[in-house]
């Protein structure tokens, strides 16, 4: 039909189509690019201690000189704290640390060369601890008790300790090979348990010596006194990591926030950024749309009796659109095609810099595809437009009259 | 619409416009009338009688009428747009008053682009029609830069390439001379015998010279 799409293609102008295909493309690169940096970088933020999640808060009440002389109860959160802090829109839920109630011996032998330390335990609601199944339960027929230690303790050992001790520096891997014994005695000394510990995982967050909380209760109710006391940490699983609320909040109530939590905040900034960037991409991206439609109506408009003398000779409506659509799926193609190229060309600015972080993120296939997509709703969206308007044609007279 | 129309009928039509006026005498408004396949009728009427009217509303492009216009029984009001597309390639031929021709193109190009959307295109026979109406060395002229009597006869050849089974001609030898008008006459009655179609022209004052027809005042 070369003679038909010559007649409709009258009156097109390049500078306009070229103008939607620049627009869309940088709405295309925007919203893709965006999308496959936030994949690409939350592995950067994204804490290696897989056992607790980013999204958690260890936070504790500032040590004064009060509590140093002695008022205990200065540290711990009352029932009224931790009713203030649940009333809060960024808590989900809150977890109390429980701590043990006797003392705690743990030593390690390897090789003929022998350590032993007091230490000491402490506990979380086994929910919120994330590791698989059943490392990380305790019933009282087995005598194994798995352990999480902060990585912060095992590199104050490497690095700080071993060396002036001339003691051999230890891998994580060796260590959660070695079996802890563990000894431990009520306050008194009447009643004692010993046990084999073994350490299951590091972690960043925490910076406690941890074990499951069944364990805790068992040995509590073995050795301790039975004094249930206030905690003086609680975890907190927050909603929105990095809102200024919660900082606001803790200080406002004095209390101190444990371990790295830049991490979070960090990925909670990186959040909002792309959220902002996506909604430019997007915007411009419709933008692109309605400049599209503007021209390919002003385009038909101008060759409105053309249309109409044609399809008055009984063209089919689809035949008399489809130079139009034809138009919209070039041009789309085009800026999709050059948004996915300038897409890879931005990848490979950092991808080296993704590999040296050891990060192998797939935010190249998310980007193809979130354009993909964008430029199909487009192309659907300018279709359907140029055949209503081509409707609008053939009842031309009839709406005249 | 699949396969031929054999009558058009016209049910107590009025041209909305019409409604509130006082009507001069008419054969065709506000009566019964039943156009058949194969016959020919001649359709005159004064000026702003409303022919163009009736014509439109045959071609599906108006509808702003009283009463019913039926396609073998088939209340047209009731065709959606894919069948009135259908029925202007395959079953109604119409040559317009404005000739609605595309003056950019040339002559043969205009023919040539109604042959290709009703995909019925016999250039031997067009070739001879372009000879026999004295225009065929206009062929590749713009048809805007055509005399109005040459572009009269290349939308009538225009009207020509498609499968009809009625042709409905408006004016459409306005501009012609005798010779020229029982040329353009002679190639509608042998085109529409071919196809055993009917032939309804509208005339103000120079009808087409289509033998036997039957007059009808509007």
């Amino acid at each position: 039909m070369g003679i038909i799409s010559k007649l409709l293609r009258k009156n097109t102008s390049p500078a306009r189509i070229a103008g939607f295909a620049l627009s869309n493309f940088i709405g295309l690169f925007i919203v893709a690019g965006a999308v496959m940096f936030y994949i690409d970088a939350r592995g950067i933020w994204e804490d290696d201690d897989s056992f607790i999640n980013t999204d958690y808060l260890v936070i504790n009440k500032k040590v004064t000189s009060a509590s140093t002389l002695g008022d205990k109860d200065a540290t711990r959160f009352s029932a009224k704290d931790i009713a203030d802090l649940q009333s809060q829109p960024w808590v989900r839920r809150i977890g109390e640390f429980s701590s043990s109630d006797f003392r705690v011996y743990a030593s390690v032998s390897q090789g003929g060369r022998g350590m032993e330390t007091a230490l000491f335990f402490e506990s979380v609601p086994d929910s919120f601890v994330d590791i698989s199944g059943s490392d990380w339960r305790f019933e009282p027929a087995q005598s194994t008790v798995p352990v999480m230690i902060p990585k912060d303790y095992l590199a104050l050992y490497n690095f700080g300790f071993a060396g002036s001790a001339g003691l051999p520096q230890l891998s994580e891997q060796l260590l959660t090979g070695i079996p802890l014994k563990l000894y431990m005695r009520s306050e008194d000394g009447s009643r004692s348990l010993s046990m084999e510990g073994s350490i299951v995982g590091f972690s960043n967050r925490i910076n406690t010596v941890l074990v499951p909380d069944s364990f805790m209760q068992y040995a509590n109710s073995c050795l301790g006194d039975n004094q249930n006391s206030a905690p003086s940490r609680l975890i907190i699983d927050v909603s929105s990591p990095g809102d200024v609320a919660i900082a606001d909040y803790l200080k406002d109530n004095g209390f101190e926030v444990a371990g790295d939590k830049s991490g979070s905040s960090a990925a909670y900034l990186l959040k909002v950024v792309i959220g902002i960037v996506v909604s430019v991409g997007i915007l411009i991206t419709l933008l692109s749309v309605f400049v599209l439609m503007l021209s390919i109506s002003l385009l038909m408009e101008k060759n409105r009796s053309v249309i109409y003398r044609l399809l008055m000779l009984g063209a089919p409506l689809r035949e008399v659109g489809a130079p139009y659509s034809r138009m919209i799926i070039v041009g789309c193609a085009v800026a999709w095609f050059f948004s996915m190229v300038a897409i890879i060309i931005l990848r490979s600015f950092y991808s080296s810099a993704l590999e040296g972080f050891g990060i192998y993120a797939d935010g190249l296939i998310w980007a193809v595809s979130t354009g993909t997509l964008l430029a199909l709703i487009v192309i659907t969206v300018n279709v359907a437009a140029v055949s209503r308007k081509v409707k609008g044609a053939w009842s031309l007279k009839r709406k005249d009259a | 619409m699949t396969g031929h129309i054999e009558e058009i009928t016209l049910d107590t039509l009025l041209p909305r416009v019409f409604s509130r006026e006082e009507l001069p005498y008419s054969e065709i408004w506000r009566k019964k009338v039943v156009f058949h396949r194969g016959k020919r009728y001649l359709v005159e009427s004064a000026s702003g009688g409303g022919k163009s009217s009736l014509a439109a509303f045959m071609m599906g492009s108006r509808d702003d009428y009283e009463g019913t216009l039926l396609f073998d029984g088939r209340d047209t009001r009731s065709l959606s747009i894919a069948e009135w597309q259908d029925i202007r390639r395959s079953n109604i031929a119409y040559l317009p008053q404005e000739l609605a021709l595309f003056p950019e193109l040339s002559a043969i190009d205009n023919i040539r682009l109604k042959a290709e959307i009703s995909c019925a295109a016999d250039m031997s026979r067009i070739d001879r029609w372009l000879d026999r109406l004295g225009i065929s060395d206009r062929r590749d002229f713009p048809a805007g830069k055509l005399s109005i009597g040459q572009q009269q006869r290349v939308a009538l050849i225009r009207s020509l390439c498609q499968p009809f089974d009625f042709i409905i001609l408006d004016e459409p030898v306005s501009h012609l001379d005798e010779a020229n008008n029982r040329i353009a006459a002679l190639i509608v009655e042998e085109e529409a015998e071919r196809q055993g179609a009917g032939i309804i022209s509208f005339s103000v004052g120079n009808p087409l010279l289509v033998e036997n027809s039957e007059k009808l005042n509007l």
